[in-house]
């Protein structure tokens, strides 16, 4: 087990990991969290290539004064880092080569790899000869012939097209099918990928580690307002709400029937954050287009109603002219329910 | 207007070309020449001119004239070729460390120790020279290979620091922390990965090293005497007023040839775009 | 963690403070002797020396000379260098051929080359005169008239650095962007045109770095004096440096030398910083005040 404990960095003044104590497991962990939460940072410590105050410590053993020659981790980031005067081939032998195997034993292994990443004919290219998906396979590949115990991928395929990003994503999670006791962490910016890929989720927002479980539990019940923000893409919408006894008044909207919230929440201000498919057209509230956009089968409209922005997600190919004015049905019944402290209170009463 | 602006272009060139070629060509003809041809008044073509000898070249040789540079030639080479070898490592060695790592003494930075590494070009050798001659005469050094090796160094390593940081930051650091994780310290690191890939910045450096270290006069001048006499002290040691023109001459050919040939090394790398790090 | 850091930069660092910063500080404790053949060793002669060069006009004549010397020759070999970096970038036949034509005499042995100098400059036995004579302007006392043995030093100086000019102006003109060029030419620019508001503005920095590095080298300038002329006639080519020379390795007046030193050594750091400063704000767009 990866045992993170009390990790704190900050450079003039800005933090990068703010008091992070987290354990990893075997299996693959996603770290979710748009860019600067601090994720690079988190895998470079592991890696111990930046040097947190804290500990960490791998299976009992204190990694404190661990160069990161001898820690048994291998890395994947986003630019892709190969090395330039050596062949493809070579570049996977060498981290054995280096490590004590013989050169014979090395290659071959090398080339089994290779083999399994489908670039075996690339063998004798050097990584410049290689298209960009390519040159990354080959840096993952690097990784994985390794066999290191602890695998970190830093948003592997940021910098590649669609496609290509699905294919790799698939090509990863089989290869790691295999993998065993691997401990894979992969940072990611999203959250949909991270949903779908791992056995555990960690959300990070300026350096902190807001949130970790399941996956599924971390996106149904997002502990705090922060989190909230940072598992939903397309944005989620925060309102900030007022509640008595009978009436349910939310800032710029006006006046929504009490019930949509459960029963026992007790009067007061409340922010309750709204999912985008959770907006809806043929409504009453009123709110004019700022921008539409169209990704794959959805399409996500930006609205302004009053001084409230809003956004919607329609499953299905919509267009908007900017400015037009719709109305928008809000199901507040499906909002999550937060307290002046950010932190999670309530469901809508559509969650039971 | 197009046709003259071209005409104009080659009549530049030409002219320039004439006056690059001009020394040459003047201490080639004085190489053939005898005391006869010299003092009879200036005259370019052998045969035509006068009649060539190889009186001059005999003489490098330890002839009649006896000049016989064989050994300032051999101390030239060994004090230039030990020299910037040993600049180069020490240089190229001193530069990884200040592209890579931090370092800080007190209020010094590694911008500082950059600086005060390229400054010693700034320095008048005139300035080091009484203390250098002080100091090899404390260590019995003066008039000695090791001696001037010693100072060459020095004064070399200044110019590898500076071409190699350059090449250095061109490297990303990714690629040395990949290394890392891949098992190399930092110095398999910096031997296996990240040398093979500054090689064109090795070559221009130790070019520079060469060039400087060959052209140098003033502290083998003021650093020797008799013993371990270099061939630039030698042959302006033959410059007195009864100068031998002739052996003068085919001695300043033999000194000059080897590092002429390495301006087609350098128009290499500037056709190739290899020099873009030492501009700046 | 990563104690192996000090491998890379110790050893260097500890030669250069060792064979440089040493001797430089002991150089420091010298000027303030007066150490030379009579009293040899470290006396305490407090700023004897200093008040010595305050009297020395030979000292601050060469000075000034250096100064006259090192503009005249940095300034003509950029001139050059940049010229002839323009003609041989592009569009003219056997480039390459002229391009290491070009950048021959700065790989040659400066010394050698001024005692060549020196023959070609010899007022009756040298070729430089009878091809004046040819053209009608007439012999010149070359090495034993004051001006023209100035002028004689710029000659060899240019001769010998306005390649290294050429290269490092040459290797800039070719990193150049086409982009702006393009741009240039479709606005219909002329060749001076484009030179003016295209190639020198993106030259600006390349410029100063190339400038400086000779004004660095010009300051030292010694060596071909010191052959060509001796500094003579009389004292009319002496250069600092080679006045140093002459009192510290000629007439050993260890002391003296080293206040000389210093002080040059002081001055040139100095007007090479202003000269810098200047040059940036001048030839280098949007550099900071």
């Amino acid at each position: 087990m990866l045992r993170l404990s009390n990790l704190d960095l900050a450079e003039d003044g800005v933090p990068h990991l703010a008091d992070i104590s987290l354990d990893f497991r075997p299996g693959l962990t996603t770290l979710l969290g748009r860019t600067g939460a601090g994720k690079t940072t988190l895998l470079r410590a592991i890696a111990g290539l930046a040097h947190p105050f804290g500990q960490i410590s791998f299976n009992g053993q204190d990694w404190a004064q661990l160069p990161p020659w001898h820690r048994p981790v291998a890395m994947v980031t986003q630019q892709f880092i190969n090395y330039p005067h050596l062949n493809v081939l070579d570049n996977l032998a060498f981290p054995l080569i280096r490590r004590g195997e013989a050169r014979a034993a090395a290659l071959a292994a090398a080339e089994t790899m290779l083999g399994r990443v489908g670039l075996a004919q690339m063998a004798s290219r050097r990584p410049s000869e290689l298209s960009g998906g390519q040159q990354q396979r080959v840096a993952l590949a690097r990784a994985l012939v390794k066999g290191a115990p602890i695998l970190l991928l830093d948003e592997p395929f940021v910098n590649l097209d669609y496609n290509l990003r699905e294919g790799m994503r698939e090509e990863l999670m089989a290869l790691l099918q295999s993998g065993g006791e691997t401990t894979v962490i992969y940072a990611s910016t999203d959250p949909r990928e991270a949903l779908r890929m791992g056995d555990q989720t960690v959300l990070m927002s300026e350096g902190r580690a807001l949130q970790s479980g399941a996956p599924r539990a971390v996106f149904a019940a997002p502990a705090a307002l922060a989190a909230a923000r940072v598992v939903n893409d397309p944005p989620i919408n925060i309102l900030s709400a007022r509640l008595d006894a009978t009436s349910l008044d939310i800032d710029h909207l006006g006046p929504f029937p009490r019930d949509a919230l459960p029963e026992d929440l007790p009067p007061g201000g409340y922010s309750l954050a709204l999912r985008a498919e959770d907006i809806r057209q043929n409504g009453t509230v009123s709110a004019r287009v700022a921008l539409t956009e169209v990704s794959g089968s959805e399409t996500v409209t930006h609205l302004q109603a009053g001084a409230q922005p809003l956004v919607m997600l329609e499953r299905r190919v919509q267009s908007h002219p900017l400015g037009a004015e719709i109305r928008l049905a809000l199901d507040l019944r499906r909002a999550l329910i937060y307290g002046a402290d950010g932190a999670l209170i309530a469901k809508g009463a559509a969650h039971g | 207007m197009r046709t003259l602006y071209l005409a104009l272009k080659y009549l530049a060139v030409t002219l320039w070309s004439a006056f690059v070629i001009f020394p040459f060509l003047w201490m080639l003809s004085t190489s053939f020449k005898t005391q006869n041809a010299v003092t009879g008044g200036a005259t370019w073509l052998p045969w035509l001119q006068f009649e060539p000898s190889l009186a001059g070249w005999r003489a490098l040789f330890g002839g009649a004239g006896g000049v016989n540079i064989v050994k300032p030639y051999l101390n030239s080479v060994v004090v230039t070729g030990t020299a910037s070898a040993i600049a180069l490592v020490l240089g190229t060695l001193a530069a990884y460390g200040l592209s890579r790592f931090s370092f800080r003494a007190g209020p010094i930075r590694n911008g500082d120790i950059t600086f005060f590494f390229i400054s010693q070009r700034i320095m008048p050798p005139i300035v080091l020279a009484i203390p250098f001659f002080l100091m090899l005469r404390w260590l019995g050094l003066l008039d000695s290979l090791p001696g001037l090796i010693l100072v060459y160094v020095a004064a070399l390593m200044p110019i590898a620091v500076w071409v190699m940081v350059d090449f250095f930051n061109t490297i990303p650091r990714a690629l040395d922390e990949m290394a890392w994780m891949d098992g190399c310290t930092p110095v398999t690191t910096f031997i296996r990965v990240i040398l093979p890939n500054v090689l064109p910045g090795l070559v221009v450096a130790g070019m520079f090293c060469l060039i400087f270290g060959w052209n140098d006069f003033f502290f083998a001048f003021t650093l020797t005497f008799t013993k371990t006499q270099l061939l630039p002290v030698s042959i302006v040691a033959l410059n007195s007023s009864v100068t031998p023109w002739w052996s003068l001459s085919a001695a300043a050919i033999v000194s000059v040839a080897p590092l002429a040939v390495l301006a087609f090394v350098v128009e290499r790398f500037l056709a190739s775009g290899g020099l873009k790090g030492a501009v700046r | 963690m990563y104690r192996q850091k000090y491998i890379f930069l110790l050893p260097g660092l500890l030669v250069l403070i060792a064979v440089i910063l040493f001797p430089l500080i002991f150089t420091i404790r010298v000027s303030f002797s007066s150490w030379d053949v009579y009293n040899p060793g470290l006396n305490d002669a407090g700023g004897a020396m200093y008040a010595r060069m305050w009297e020395d006009a030979r000292y601050w004549q060469a000075l000034w000379r250096l100064s006259l010397l090192s503009v005249a020759t940095v300034l003509i070999q950029y001139l050059l260098g940049f010229a002839l970096a323009l003609l041989v970038w592009r569009d003219i036949a056997a480039r390459r051929f002229f391009r290491v034509l070009f950048l021959v005499p700065m790989m040659t042995t400066p010394v050698v080359m001024s005692v060549i100098w020196r023959t070609i400059f010899h007022e009756s036995l040298g070729p430089l005169n009878p091809i004046l004579e040819g053209l009608g302007i007439g012999a010149q006392p070359w090495l034993s008239h004051p001006g023209f043995a100035f002028v004689a030093v710029i000659i060899v100086e240019v001769w010998q650095w306005t390649p290294f000019m050429f290269l490092l102006l040459l290797a800039g003109l070719l990193s150049l962007p086409s982009e702006p060029f393009l741009a240039a030419k479709i606005d219909g620019a002329g060749p001076i045109r484009t030179f003016l508001s295209v190639t020198f503005p993106m030259m600006g920095a390349i410029s100063v770095g190339a400038i400086l590095i000779r004004a660095i080298e010009a300051s030292k300038i010694m060596e071909t004096v010191y052959v060509l002329t001796s500094g003579g006639p009389g004292t009319s080519t002496e250069t600092v440096s080679y006045y140093i020379y002459i009192r510290g390795m000629r007439d050993f007046q260890i002391g003296y030398s080293a206040a000389l030193s210093l002080t040059y050594l002081i001055i040139m750091a100095v007007a090479l910083t202003l000269i810098a400063k200047a040059l940036m704000r001048l030839m280098v767009r949007g550099a900071g005040a």
